[in-house]
Order: C-alpha cells, then structure tokens, then sequence
C-alpha cells in the first residue's frame, strides 16, 4: 500500500504570504545550482518500477501515474522543494476575505496549453468543477469547498464552507491540476489517454505497461524550459535490471534502486540521490484486539521495540528512527522523542498495565514477499519475547492485508505513509482521527481531544498557534501509542553523471523542467 | 494429414480453452483480494469500495460472472484492465508480440546451436568431444533462468557493450537487438535437452541399415549425415522442442522480468498481483491456446518431416 497523503496549509498560506501580493512565482534556480551552464537538447530515459496506470485525476491513486502527470499539468499552487512550503504556479497571487471563507485568485497571464489554447478562468473554474466530483477519489481533500467561481478571464473565486487554512497545500494537489475547458472538446476517457495541460512537457507516446515519451511543451510559460526535447520512462519491475542498465547506459536515471548497492554504484561514478522524503513506516495496533487497547500495553511495546535497530536492517543504514509521529520534512513537526527500545521501561509500563507478565498473543500480519514488513514482523516477534509477548506472523497475500485489516482481524501490522500535500491535516485526519473515515489507520484509536485539535487545527491561520496545536497532537499521540513509529527512509535514486538539476521534492515530484543532459 | 484430424484437434483445442476458462475464473476467485480496493487505494471507504465492486459486477454471483465472462469472450471481448484501464485485447496484442519473438528466437537459437553438437558428438561416440558436449549444456540446464540472464547481461551488455542491456528498443532493429540476450537464454534452457536427443536418435540412426546403404552408394559423408540421418532424427528433436517450449511459456514471466521486456509474463505478473481479473485470465487462456497450438504446430512438422507419417491414422 502506498498512502499518500496531502497536507496543508495554513503554514503554507503564511509561507507564501508575501506572494499574495502578486509578485509572481517561478521555479528555475535548481538547474543553476547544480553546477554549469544548462544544455537544451537530449532524451533523458528514467526506468521507473511500475508502469504509469492511468491519468484521470478522479480515479488514479498510483505515484507513477502522478509523478508523470506533474510534467503535463500543473496546478494554481505547487509546492516547494522543502516540502513544508508552497509558491504559485498557475496562480500568481490571491486575496483572502476577512471572514476567511473567500479567496480571490489571480492567474497568470500568457500560460498556454501544450495545444496552444490560451489557459483563462474558464479552464481553471472547469478543472476544479471536476475535481469536486463526487466519484473522485481524492474529493474529500477539496470537500471544504462549496462554490469555484470566475470573475472575469483571469480572476477565480473560490469559497470555502468553513475557514480552511490548508487549501493553498489543498490545491496543490495533481488532481486539482488545470485542464482545458470541457476537455477541449473531448470525452473524459478521450482526453485522459493523452491529457493536455500547462506543464513542461506533453504526452508524445503511450503504451501501457511498457513505455511512456514525453516531449516539450512548445508553449512552456517559463522561457527557456524545459532543457531536455523529451523523457522516456520505461518500466523495468526487476531492481537488478534498472541497475544493469543504468551501468549500461540505457537508462540515465533509476528509481529506488537495491540499497544494498548503493555504494558500489556511488564508486562507480554514478550519482546518488537519497531526497529526503515524506515517508514514515509504522505498526498499527488494533485496539478492538482486547490487550492492545490498554494504553500501558501499546506503550510498553512501542518501547520494547529498537527502531533504531529496525531502520537500520530493513533499509540497510538508510534509514532513520522516528523521534515524532510527523515527519522531519513535513509542517509542523516537533521532534516531541519516542521512547523506543527501552526494554526496562517497557517492563514497568507492562507491570502497570491490565496484563502486568505479558502472556498473551498477536497476531501479526504480513503481505508475503514484502521484505520491509517480514521483517519487521520478526523483529517485532524477537523484541517482544522478552515482555512474554507472543507475536503470531500470519503471511498472506498482499492484497489480503488490506482486506484483513480493513475488516479488524488482526493484531499489529506494518504500513508506511507518504504525503501529497504540505500540510499535515490529512495524514492527521487519517492516522489520528479516530472520527474520520478510516477510524484512525483502522486502529479504532480514538482520542476526542486529538480530534478537537484537528478540527482547530484546520480553522486556524495563525502558523505559531498551528505549531502549537500540532505540537500537541504529537505529543497526545506519542504518549498513547496508537501506533509504534518506526522512522525515515529516503527517496534513492541513481544517476548518471551526465544528468544535471535532478531533484526529487519530499512529495516524491521532481520538476524535469530544470533537468538537462551534459554531453 | 486428414482434414477430420485437423478438426478434432481444433475441436482439442475449444475443449482446453473451456477447461481453462473454468480452471482460471475459479482460482482466481478463490484467492482472496478485490480489485476495487485494490485501485481506490486506502482514502476509499466502504462504500466507494461497494460501490465499484457492483459496477464491475463483482458483487453477482459467481456463475453469473463466469456467464458474462464466456459471454464476453464469445464475442471477442476479453475485458478492460481495472489497473490499466484499458481493453485487455489491445495489452495482450503490445505485449504477445514481444514474447513470441523471444522464444522464436529462443528456438532458433536452441536449434543453431544443438545441430552442429549433437552432429559432432554423434560421429564421435564415447570421444572427450562426446563427453563435453553431452555435459557442457546439462551445466546450462541446472542454472536457473534469471541467473543465466543476468549473467549474458554483465558480459555482454556491461563488459563487451555488444548488446542492450535489457529493455525492448524503440525500432524494429532496436527490439530484434534487444531479444538476443533473452533468446539466449531460452536458448539455455532447450539446447541441453535438444542435444541430448538429437545425439541419441543420431546414434541410433548412423548404425541403422539404410545410413549404411547411403554410405555404400558412394554419397559423401556430409550428405549422409545432413540429408538422410539428420532429417529422420528431426521428428523426436521437434518434440522435444515443442514440449519445452510450452513449458518455457510459464517460464517467461522470469526471463522478462530479467530483461525488462514488455511481454505477457510481465502482463501477467502486474495482473495477478492486483487481482486484474480479466487480464489473468485471458493472458492465462492466451498461454493455453499457445501451447496447445505449438504442439499442433510439431504434430504437423511431423508430417512434413517424414512421409511415413500420416496423421489422423
């Protein structure tokens, strides 16, 4: 499962504040930064994992698909390569009634679709209109909004239900991204085998499950990109394979290659991309499992556990133990420390608790063939012996996990979570809130006080007081242990030498706009 | 070969599709899994999940399903991919290409190379030539498949630079250069076998009465054993060829996996691991069909080899 997540920003709307005004956005900068003066020219060939599935924004969920759509369509915010702030893309600014509930847009002029339509309010009041249908899968992130009006060509207005302070972060989402009108005169399904959109580049070719091209938008808004004439994704599913050919020339650029090889390709000369990401993994605890719903018991296993040691062997030293449910590179994080692998604090919290010698057993799920969660379902087994806590690992299909979790039947499982948007209010709503749909990651933990501050958290424009506030939630959740936060891990991508300005954003976006090829 | 022959092995051949439609809709069903929690990914709730499980019919009972699914295939519909969403026809029709040509390859490449070996051993029973052709390529059967790919990649594509390393090229030129490492590696797995038998039926031919014959007519060595042994030893070799590449097709899923190629294994692999129904089970009946038309296809090269063959007796 890859949750991914958005988060917002209310933070972010103070982040970018001073862009209110209208002072204009813009990327740039990541290509100078990389050393040398930018070539134009080149295909660059990335080998990603998995093929892209599917471009509709109602109904895609999968990084593939939205990594790729990045480069096609852009959105009226984009977030900032910190991954706690945001800039304008599509928007250049925007004004905030005092009430909080209406926000006025202004666009930017001279933005052009890959098919040479002029992008004016019609388009962006048509995308967001789609965004808002009830059979998205992503609607829920733009459920504050009640209306998205124009006013005049260039102005949107967009009221919100309540004061919603992560809608900046909220509409940078890809499935907010702006489309033409009507879908320039397609069918939805038409128009999503080869959508058209704003973004550096445009869909050239596509074979599903194979290869996708892209080639330059011809009427990119920032003069002088894209660098590169065209990206081609190929995907190859074999990790050893990606590396081959990557050595071979083949490919310039490969996604999470083995971390185990890592250092041999770095002697190699090739480039190492470790980006910080938004990814947290953790090991959810079923409170309707009768000893897991004593706090003293989840605390005491949240610190029988040495997630150091975890990180450590399931991402072979790449990986970095949680010192907060949030994570570093997300808005908001407190490092408020998780008091993990502690095995004498654990026997005392046990002692304390409704099972004070243990004695009782999990059951442990597991996809098979996942290495990150069989692992640590043996660690977890190993660690646990000591507190005479029997973890029963019960393997299964991987989708089978899903199902067995969504339905409670089971103990302790590992899942990880990757975030969309800056602001934490989804990962929040979804991970803590046990009034929320997904009854907090389906633990059935349910604190109404973490749920109260949720709510202000979103109402709240104030970044000290929502610093406050999530504070507070990290705290609350850290002495509850819901869940047992296991750590960081980073994004890792290899690269050949030749590949300049390549960056990936803690969203797992890269802006291939800055990209060029040395020859 | 009789037209009725012809006929009942293509009425065969309706008989195993049906057997495997059956076979592959119930396992698949039985494997726990929904493929509308599968694409909405973890934000859908319940009722989204529901919701889709009933447009996609998931939610009928399972006969129902299957009729709608033969329905569907008598109609020459194979379905939509719920990962891709896409028509399947049009995945298989990418992605078949790709594999036929790799164990098209693959045999010629098999056929190559176990001709002259099996031709060399044979005219020198019990001689070290014999010794290391018979137990040089049984080495190739023991090493697994991905090994060996792995291998013909490191040499020939990292340290010679003599061919891609993996993938399926953007111009015809570009696919045929990528499916030569893979075909050597289908190659790997039947030539062992192919020249195993190809020496044994030589041996046994080279001492029959109408070799001795030929040679006593004066005809050159080379003719003898080229235009009269050889053609009579083809009948068992193409057997054997047409057995292994049908197992070969299960195998595929491994040795594209290891090249990067877009072929049906890999089609496969994506489908069974999101309960893409209709992919599993069409690409499961397109393998099926393959087989069994290979296998055809070797019972009519029997024919063409040897006269004194004919089929449907």
């Amino acid at each position: 499962m890859r949750n991914r997540t958005t988060a917002s920003a209310a933070a972010a709307a103070l982040l970018v504040s001073g862009l209110a005004a209208g002072c204009g956005g813009g990327t740039g900068g990541a290509a100078a930064a990389a050393g040398g003066t930018p070539v134009r020219g080149g295909n660059l060939v990335i080998d990603i994992a998995t093929p892209q599935q599917d471009f509709d924004v109602n109904t895609t969920s999968d990084n593939e698909s939205i990594w790729t759509l990045d480069q096609v369509a852009q959105t009226l915010y984009a977030n900032g390569p910190d991954g706690k702030s945001l800039r304008p893309e599509l928007a250049t600014g925007y004004t905030l009634s005092p009430d909080k509930l209406t926000w006025t847009f202004r666009l930017r002029h001279g933005v052009r679709f890959s098919s040479g339509a002029t992008m004016t309010s019609k388009d962006v009041v048509f995308s967001l209109d789609q965004a808002l249908n009830p059979k998205s899968i992503w609607n829920f992130i733009d459920a504050p909004i009640s209306s998205v009006t124009a006013a005049g060509p260039y102005a949107v207005v967009i009221t919100t239900r309540t004061p919603w302070a992560p809608l900046l972060a909220d509409l940078a989402l890809f499935a907010n991204a702006i489309f033409p009108d009507n879908f320039g005169g397609e069918s939805r399904a038409q128009f999503f085998q080869h959508p058209v959109g704003t973004g550096p580049f445009e869909i050239a070719s596509w074979t599903r499950g194979q290869s996708l091209k892209l080639v330059r938008n011809p009427y990119y808004w920032q003069p002088g990109k894209p660098y590169l004439d065209s990206v081609s994704y190929d995907a190859v599913s074999d990790a050893n394979t990606r590396v081959v050919q990557l050595q071979g020339g083949q490919a310039q650029i490969i996604e999470t290659a083995p971390f185990a090889r890592l250092a041999s390709l770095k002697a190699a000369g090739f480039q190492l991309g470790l980006f910080p990401s938004t990814r947290i993994d953790y090991v959810t605890m079923n409170e309707l499992d009768k000893p897991l719903r004593d706090p003293r018991v989840r605390l005491a296993i949240s610190e029988a556990l040495d997630t150091k040691q975890i990180m450590q062997a399931v991402f072979f030293g790449y990986g970095q133990a949680a010192d907060s449910p949030f994570m570093p590179t997300v808005s908001y994080y407190a490092p408020v420390g998780l008091h993990t692998g502690n095995l004498a604090l654990a026997r005392k919290d046990l002692a304390a608790s409704s099972y004070p010698h243990g004695g009782f057993s999990i059951d442990f799920i597991a996809g098979s063939g996942d290495p990150v969660q069989t692992a640590v379902a043996q660690i977890v087994q190993a660690e646990l012996k000591p507190l005479d806590i029997t973890v029963n690992i019960r393997q299964m299909d991987p989708a089978q996990v899903t199902v067995e979790e969504q339905s409670f039947h089971f103990g302790m499982r590992e899942t990880y979570w990757t975030m969309d948007i800056i602001d934490p209010d989804e990962y929040v709503s979804f991970v803590l809130d046990g009034t929320a749909g997904a009854y907090a990651n389906w633990t059935h933990f349910d604190d109404p006080v973490i749920d109260r501050l949720t709510r202000q958290a979103e109402a709240t424009f104030d970044p000290a007081t929502r610093q406050a506030i999530y504070t507070q939630i990290q705290q609350r959740a850290a002495a509850d242990a819901p869940i047992v936060w296991l750590g960081y891990s980073p994004y890792d991508y290899v690269y050949a030498s030749s590949v300049h300005g390549f960056r990936v954003y803690p969203e797992g976006n890269a802006h291939l706009e800055d990209v060029w090829l040395s020859r | 070969m009789s037209a009725r022959y012809l006929a009942l092995r293509l009425a065969q051949v309706v008989f195993v599709a049906f057997g495997v439609t059956v076979a592959t809709f119930g396992l698949l069903h039985l494997v726990p899994g929904n493929p509308a929690r599968t694409l909405l990914g973890v934000h859908a709730t319940a009722g989204e999940v529901a919701y889709l499980s009933r447009e996609w019919g998931l939610t009928k009972p399972l006969p129902v399903q299957y009729a709608d699914y033969v329905g569907r295939l008598l109609h020459g519909d194979l379905g939509t991919s719920v990962y891709y969403q896409a028509p399947v026809a049009g995945l298989i029709g990418h992605a078949l290409p790709v594999t036929l040509s790799m164990l098209a390859l693959g045999a010629a490449f098999g056929i190559a190379a176990s001709v002259p070996l099996a031709l060399l051993a044979a005219t020198r029973p019990g001689r070290p030539a014999d010794h290391v052709i018979r137990a040089v390529p049984m080495a190739g059967l023991g090493m697994p498949p991905f090994w060996v790919g792995f291998i013909l990649l490191i040499v020939f594509a990292l340290g010679l630079h003599l061919l891609p390393a993996g993938g399926y090229g953007s111009t015809p030129a570009g696919h045929l250069e990528s499916l030569i490492l893979p075909g050597l590696t289908v190659a790997a797995v039947t030539t062992p076998i192919l020249v195993r038998s190809l020496r044994l039926a030589l041996i046994e031919v080279l001492g029959s009465e109408f070799v001795a014959a030929a040679t006593a007519r004066g005809l050159s060595r080379a003719r003898v054993l080229l235009r009269h042994a050889l053609r009579s030893t083809a009948v068992p070799a193409v057997s054997v060829l047409a057995v292994n590449l049908g197992y070969l097709l299960g195998g595929t899923v491994v040795i594209e996996n290891v090249f990067g190629l877009p072929g049906v294994g890999n089609l496969l692999l994506t489908g069974i691991l999101n309960r893409d129904f209709d992919v599993v089970q069409s690409v499961t009946l397109v393998y099926a069909l393959l087989v069994v038309l290979i296998n055809l296809g070797a019972d009519l090269a029997y024919a063409a080899l040897d006269p004194r063959v004919v089929l449907g007796r």
